[in-house]
């Protein structure tokens, strides 16, 4: 009888807890919805949960609070995992946060339309927090941005369909090495960065043959298919950028996905084209320094090996640079992807020079909801959040980089900052398709290990390459067809509400060009599939 | 007081535009009556301009159209996307759009009814294509100097070069070419000059790389786009052309314009450089 009577009072107890734990949290969170009357609330959400972003945000919206005291500024910080399904309730409820970051793949055209409040004609005033700044306070918000924001297919501030700004970023970020400065000077002598491809391997080779010499269990790299594929981007990249130029059919320096499979179906290049198989030889350099299991191991699992010192390299995006200066135990440093030499007989045949990671673009744009309560408060946050000072300190304290004139890089963080001189994109075969993505990430293997081989993972997954292709190309047509389709009552639209103002370079005409040239790829994919059928 | 004030502004430029536009109908049709009818289309043409299709449906057919061609033309291109999108609906606003022109066929909307039964037949119901053809024949001959006869002209240029296996590329090419007059002309010049890029890539795409590809993308720059990235890779274009060409010089001073321009996130930047200071090089 004693032992139910125990464990029934431990329950009781653990549930006791757990309730007074969760009211004692409550209580005591900064930003608890029940305030007075008077008071605004205005709350914005995000899914980066990464260390150093929250305490960031939660410092500017102090700072906003202080200087407007019948403001309270809430921060809904919301797991990735559970974010797109929060998010539509939300807004389907009008229920969502006044302001809600935003992200291209998250927030098809309708929904922006829908929920979104368009924010072109405030990007183009000043923003009044820089107005004590004497090379800001002249120039429009959106040209306080380093870039500009000059719109791109890839981000998401802008629709390409809605020709409208529905965001303002606040950060941009990098891919990088991080390093074990300890193991690097253990085993090399030195605590200095790779300055090419074959200083990289060299190092790995003298890292895993260090910790040979003293028994430890320590790998160069840090392995997981998402930290891995980080890596290889960059070199299949740099090594096909002569042949993307070679199939670049609209010659503007810059081969479009379109343009990649299309030339793909017209066997203009194909996985055993010299320069991609340089690309797969590249990882099959490295990839024996890679841990055993590496392709079943997510990024969680690579963080972990690193920061428990098992592991001398990690390839990440910055936005881990916060966790990993917090956590690591040893002295960190960073530094990109060392590329090959240009000429490199075994690599460098097709290679122009390193990449430019000038279209680094920056992101974490945050939107203004049509369900906000207090819309003209949430844009005054917003302009404040996108202030030079506030971009400073949400910097210096998430580690993240500015995308404000003139706001240095945080100390530290320097590495980070994207290097512009550079030159174009070559072919990076796992981009061309949801499902390419899949199959490198699933054959990665073959690239690793003591048997790597470029050929053995050719042999595999070229059959495999070419009907997904000609499939994407497929699908690609019939998504243009679709928006074409809308495009055409869109235009409608805006030909009766542009009657008076004229159409010459307004929305109505800006549409009309790009449903033209939208429905050219179409066609014109249509036409490769017609004259080159794929295999069956 | 000040929140007032900011909500007042806050309402974009599109809107107040509309607001004006809507002065000038209330005076021009003179009734409060009419203003209100007018009020609702508005409200309706910017649900439609804003991918709202069915808030717009429902917007233009809240009362009967009675008459108001306008109303019936906004009834219609709104059912064409009112999702879920079902052939019977496509069917029944083709039927809508062809009453239209059947009872005017010289008005406004009729114009932009024969336009929309083009697309219908191009994009919706997938028809031969020299119905596709003929429609878009249809609405440049009924009012050639028209907006809408411009975008007829454009898209007939790309059925002729990507929907006429039976015609070579050279004959593609030239007919597409030929509509240069209508689908080139400077009273929509974003899409002029999409008209111009379209048809040099096309002849890029068919490998013909010759001085027609050049004078088209000329005649695109001289149309000009506010597009930054489309102005920029325009440019670089004609650099890259003209280079293929043995332009050397007209290619070295379009790779300086570009590059007197080039935003900080164009990647393209040393490389077009380098490509000018290699042709720089070999004139010297």
């Amino acid at each position: 009888m004693k032992r139910p009577m125990l464990s029934t009072l431990l329950a009781i107890g653990l549930l006791g807890g757990a309730y007074l734990t969760s009211v004692g949290r409550l209580i005591l969170r900064p930003g608890a919805s029940v305030v007075d009357s008077h008071v605004e609330v205005i709350s914005f959400a995000h899914w980066q949960i990464e260390p150093g972003v929250r305490e960031a945000f939660n410092a500017i919206a102090a700072d906003y609070m202080k200087l407007h005291p019948d403001v309270r500024v809430e921060q809904r910080d919301i797991p990735g995992r559970a974010w797109k399904q929060w998010l539509r309730t939300g807004l389907i409820g009008g229920t969502a946060p006044d302001l809600v970051e935003l992200a291209a793949y998250e927030n098809p055209d309708d929904m922006l339309a829908r929920y979104f409040t368009p924010i072109t004609s405030y990007l183009e005033q000043p923003n009044p927090y820089n107005a004590s700044e004497p090379d800001l306070r002249h120039l429009s918000w959106r040209q306080s941005y380093t870039a500009e924001l000059i719109p791109d297919e890839l981000q998401s501030y802008f629709s390409l369909n809605l020709l409208e700004y529905y965001g303002a970023p606040l950060a941009m970020v990098s891919v990088r090495v991080f390093y074990n400065r300890q193991l690097f000077k253990d085993a090399t002598g030195s605590d200095r960065p790779p300055r090419d491809f074959d200083e990289f391997v060299a190092t790995c080779k003298a890292l895993a043959k260090h910790a040979a010499l003293t028994h430890q269990p320590v790998t160069p790299l840090a392995g997981s298919w998402f930290n891995v594929t980080k890596l290889t981007d960059g070199l299949f990249s740099t090594a096909s950028q002569r042949v993307a130029l070679q199939m670049d059919i609209s010659h503007n320096l810059e081969m479009s996905t379109h343009e990649a499979m299309v030339n793909y179906v017209r066997g203009r290049w194909s996985l055993a084209t010299p320069a991609i198989r340089a690309g797969l030889q590249t990882v099959e350099a490295f990839g024996r320094f890679l841990p055993p299991g590496w392709s079943q191991l997510n990024r969680e699992d690579a963080m972990l090996q690193f920061l428990q010192g098992r592991a001398a390299m990690l390839v990440s995006g910055t936005w881990d640079a916060g966790g990993i200066l917090e956590q690591a135990k040893f002295p960190v440093g960073a530094f990109k992807m060392p590329a090959f030499r240009p000429g490199d007989p075994k690599y460098g045949r097709d290679m122009l020079g390193p990449v430019s990671e000038a279209g680094t673009f920056a992101g974490v744009p945050f939107g203004l909801t049509r369900a906000s309560r207090h819309p003209a408060r949430a844009l005054d946050f917003l302009q404040f959040l996108t202030s030079r000072r506030s971009n400073e300190k949400f910097s210096r304290i998430s580690t993240w980089l500015p995308v404000i004139k003139g706001v240095p890089v945080p100390k530290g963080s320097e590495s980070f900052e994207p290097v512009g001189d550079g030159y174009v994109n070559g072919i990076n075969i796992r981009f061309l398709a949801l499902r390419a993505n899949e199959i490198v990430v699933q054959n990665l293997y073959l690239l690793s290990g003591n048997a790597a081989s470029a050929d053995a993972f050719i042999a595999k997954t070229r059959g495999q390459f070419d009907v997904i292709y000609p499939e994407e190309l497929a699908r690609l047509a019939h998504v243009n067809h679709e928006t074409l389709r809308q495009k055409d009552s869109v235009l409608a639209g805006l030909f009766q509400l542009e009657r008076t103002s004229g159409y010459a370079h307004a929305k109505f005409d800006r549409l009309a060009a790009n449903q033209l040239t939208v429905e050219a790829d179409r066609l014109q994919t249509l036409r490769v599939l017609a004259d080159y059928p794929p295999p069956k | 007081m000040k929140f007032r004030a900011v909500i007042g502004s806050f309402v974009p430029p599109l809107h107040r535009g509309v607001g004006r536009g809507l002065l000038g109908w209330g005076l021009l049709l003179g009734s409060a009556g009419a203003v209100r009818a007018t009020t609702a289309e508005q409200e309706g043409w910017q649900d439609l301009a804003g991918y709202l299709f069915h808030d717009a449906h429902e917007v233009f057919t809240r009362e009967p159209a009675e008459g108001d061609r306008l109303r019936a033309l906004g009834a219609a291109a709104s059912l064409l996307n009112d999702p879920p999108v079902t052939s019977g609906k496509v069917e029944r606003a083709e039927a809508q759009l062809r009453q239209l022109v059947k009872d005017n066929g010289t008005d406004e909307p009729a114009i932009y009814a024969r336009y929309l039964i083009a697309r219908i037949a191009h994009l919706h119901r997938s028809a031969e294509v020299p119905e596709i053809e003929a429609d878009y024949w249809a609405v440049i001959t009924a009012a050639p100097k028209h907006p809408l006869a411009q975008l007829a002209a454009g898209k007939l240029a790309l059925v002729l070069l990507y929907q006429r296996p039976d015609l070579s590329v050279a004959q593609r090419l030239s007919a597409a070419g030929e509509l240069a007059p209508l689908a080139g002309n400077a009273q929509l010049p974003e899409t002029a000059c999409a008209y111009y890029r379209v048809l040099a890539e096309a002849a890029m795409y068919y490998d013909v790389l010759d001085e027609r590809v050049l004078g088209w993308l000329q005649q695109a720059d001289t149309m000009g786009s506010r597009d930054i990235m489309t102005a920029m890779s325009l440019r670089v274009q004609l650099a890259e052309v003209a280079r293929a060409l043995g332009h050397r010089d007209e290619a070295i001073a379009y790779y300086r314009q570009y590059l007197a321009v080039a935003g900080p996130t164009d990647n393209r930047y040393r490389t077009a450089k380098d490509r000018m200071m290699e042709l720089e090089k070999a004139a010297r």
